[in-house]
């Protein structure tokens, strides 16, 4: 099902959808865009063209969160766990690339022994995706089987063509959501035509290439060059923004605050660039720099894929290319790491 | 190495929410060392300590309200399932706290995290335990399931040392195997003190003089890292292969359930993956971050 709608009446869209979901749209703080509630009325957020610096993980994967307090009475300590949030959700304008994230979240969490904060709020999630018409000139999505039109993560994808928007219903979900609502129009096949082009010019502003042929193998190669790992971590300064604002990303620390009478244990996102990360009282594993950007590069090129049938877990979103102060750049890294030795001579 | 069931132990035990922590009650406080001390503590809800069941080299998150969460092996046997016992070391702030409290304060805990000593495959084995300062922890808590299913498994040598006579943990179990005639145990401390008589040397030297037969043996080492590193090679010596080690490794931990990702070594994470591995499983990958 594909349809479109005016530019003008996305507010009564949404309006139409906040009955029975809890709309997130991007928004703005200062220099800051991330994901949070719509506010019911403003669509200004349309014009935050580009994609968000925080990503949408930050949604279902708070930068900080409660995850219990407790409180002693005459009794003992007694715990209690903060209510559930209002469970179904829409993302409005979520990209490709920070879709594709998620899923790989989901399945990091699920494993095992299950996460329930992340996944009770990620449950019963729909997801509006949103063409990337102007990517940045460090993204580099495609190398990575992604694109800034890509619809596989989503269950509506969307596409803003001139001041009309067409939406793809991709999941059955997606196409019950499309049904029914009178602001749509029906697709003609121009239009069809019209969003063809559209993405296309969209893909061809992706330029930046990474070289992802058998590289987890190239990187166990590596794994103990201490000089290749030295080399890529130069410039560095741990400051943790690569890891921070990376959609797939998942580390945490957690810490309990306490306040008059309780304590909270919260979880806050952690980064494995800084040195105490992995501190214990008599040493530390990771000390030297070099073995931390090591731990992030391997870690989405060679553990995630190992642990997780081969899916790389970097989804070329750019955002640690673009926002790191030193220009470090995990494209020239991975392009850095040398060719697979072949054994054989034939 | 066994897992137990995570599908069968995490409806229960967590509460549908791992990150939970039971509320425990301490009985009884021992001072292991000047800076050591072990817990003994129970479940505060009687159902779950009679149903709990755990197995040698496994561990626990324990919290201390107001402080925080902070990872220790269980120290105790299963075989003697009346309570739990963990022994740690003062060094932080949750360590600290948790030296603070006395019998009938309540604490948290959450677990078992991780594998464990492979019994079943020790059983019938000559059994080399090799430990250095507060390693013994988890070592204890295997040695006691050996000698409670003494006949089950074969010779014994436990060596095991520390920095000084004030330093070595669990006296009374030092002196209970002293005394058991089926186990030779070797007590050393690094350099000469004052009043003892015992050897004196370091774990790995000791252990060479010692010179236990790589037979039908496995060796289990667990100690400062600095040890465990020193120890293999001792080993190696003496005719043990690499599938003959087996070692529990420390790693600063959050969740325990390989979420939070600090305790890997590549792909391996040493709260689900270990923290019990053979040498063969770890010696070839980044030597350098365990």
């Amino acid at each position: 099902m594909v349809k479109k709608i005016k530019q003008a009446d996305i507010g009564k869209l949404l309006e139409r959808w906040a009955k029975d979901y809890r709309i997130f749209v991007p928004s703005r703080d200062g220099e800051i865009t991330r994901f949070d509630r719509w506010d019911g009325k403003d669509t200004g957020f349309l014009s935050i063209y580009r994609n968000t610096v925080v990503p949408a993980k930050s949604v279902f994967f708070p930068v900080k969160e409660e995850m219990f307090s407790y409180k002693k009475d005459s009794t003992g300590y007694q715990l209690k766990v903060p209510g559930p949030s209002m469970s179904k959700k829409l993302l409005f304008g979520i990209r490709p690339c920070d879709a594709s994230a998620l899923a790989m979240l989901d399945v990091a969490f699920k494993e095992g022994y299950e996460d329930p904060y992340y996944l009770e709020k990620r449950r019963d999630t729909v997801l509006v995706g949103m063409t990337c018409l102007r990517p940045y000139d460090s993204c580099f999505c495609t190398s990575l089987g992604g694109g800034p039109g890509e619809s596989k993560n989503v269950d509506i994808m969307m596409t803003q063509v001139g001041d009309e928007y067409i939406l793809e219903g991709i999941t059955q979900k997606g196409e019950e959501l499309l049904a029914g609502v009178e602001y749509f129009t029906d697709a003609s096949e121009a239009d069809i035509s019209r969003l063809r082009s559209v993405k296309e010019g969209a893909l061809k502003q992706i330029t930046r290439k990474v070289n992802v042929k058998d590289i987890t193998q190239r990187i166990y190669d590596v794994i103990e060059n201490k000089e290749f790992w030295e080399t890529s971590a130069i410039k560095c300064v741990s400051c943790g923004v690569c890891t921070f604002f990376c959609p797939t990303c998942y580390c945490f620390d957690i810490s309990d605050e306490k306040e008059k009478g309780t304590g909270i244990r919260k979880r806050a996102w952690d980064s494995c660039q800084f040195p105490v990360y992995t501190k214990m009282p008599a040493e530390n594993p990771r000390e030297e720099k070099w073995r931390r950007v090591r731990q992030k590069v391997a870690h989405k090129y060679a553990y995630f894929p190992t642990l997780y049938g081969g899916t790389i877990s970097c989804t070329g979103c750019g955002r640690c290319i673009r926002l790191c102060p030193v220009s470090w750049d995990i494209t020239a890294v991975i392009n850095s790491v040398p060719e697979k030795v072949t054994t054989e001579s034939k | 190495m066994t897992t137990s069931s995570i599908s069968e132990r995490k409806k229960f035990f967590s509460q549908n929410n791992v990150y939970l922590p039971h509320v425990c009650v301490i009985e009884k406080v021992i001072d292991e060392t000047p800076t050591v001390r072990t817990f003994h503590f129970k479940f505060k809800d009687e159902r779950l300590q009679k149903e709990f069941t755990f197995e040698s080299g496994q561990f626990g998150e324990y919290t201390v309200f107001g402080v925080g969460e902070a990872t220790f092996c269980i120290s105790s046997s299963p075989t003697r399932p009346d309570h739990l016992e963990v022994a740690l070391q003062r060094v932080g702030k949750v360590t600290n706290a948790f030296h603070r409290l006395g019998v009938g304060a309540e604490i948290g805990f959450r677990g078992p995290y991780g594998n464990s000593f492979p019994i079943d495959s020790l059983k019938g084995k000559n059994l080399v335990f090799v430990g250095g300062g507060i390693g013994l922890a988890p070592l204890r808590s295997l040695i006691w399931n050996v000698i409670d299913n003494r006949d089950k498994y074969g010779k014994i040598d436990i060596v095991y040392g520390a920095r000084s006579p004030a330093d070595l943990c669990f006296k009374y179990d030092l002196e209970a195997w002293s005394k058991d005639n089926t186990v030779n145990m070797v007590t050393t401390i690094d350099r000469p003190a004052e009043g003892w008589n015992g050897r004196v040397g370091l774990v790995p030297a000791v252990l060479e003089q010692v010179a236990p037969s790589p037979d039908n043996a496995v060796a289990i080492v667990c100690g400062p890292p600095i040890m465990i590193r020193f120890t293999f090679p001792a080993l190696a010596k003496l005719g043990f292969t690499p599938e003959q080690m087996i070692t529990t490794l420390e790693k600063r931990m959050k969740c325990g359930i390989g979420k939070c990702g600090r305790c890997n070594i590549g792909p391996l994470f040493v709260c689900k993956d270990g923290p019990v591995f053979r040498y063969d499983q770890i010696k070839n990958f980044m030597p350098q971050e365990y």
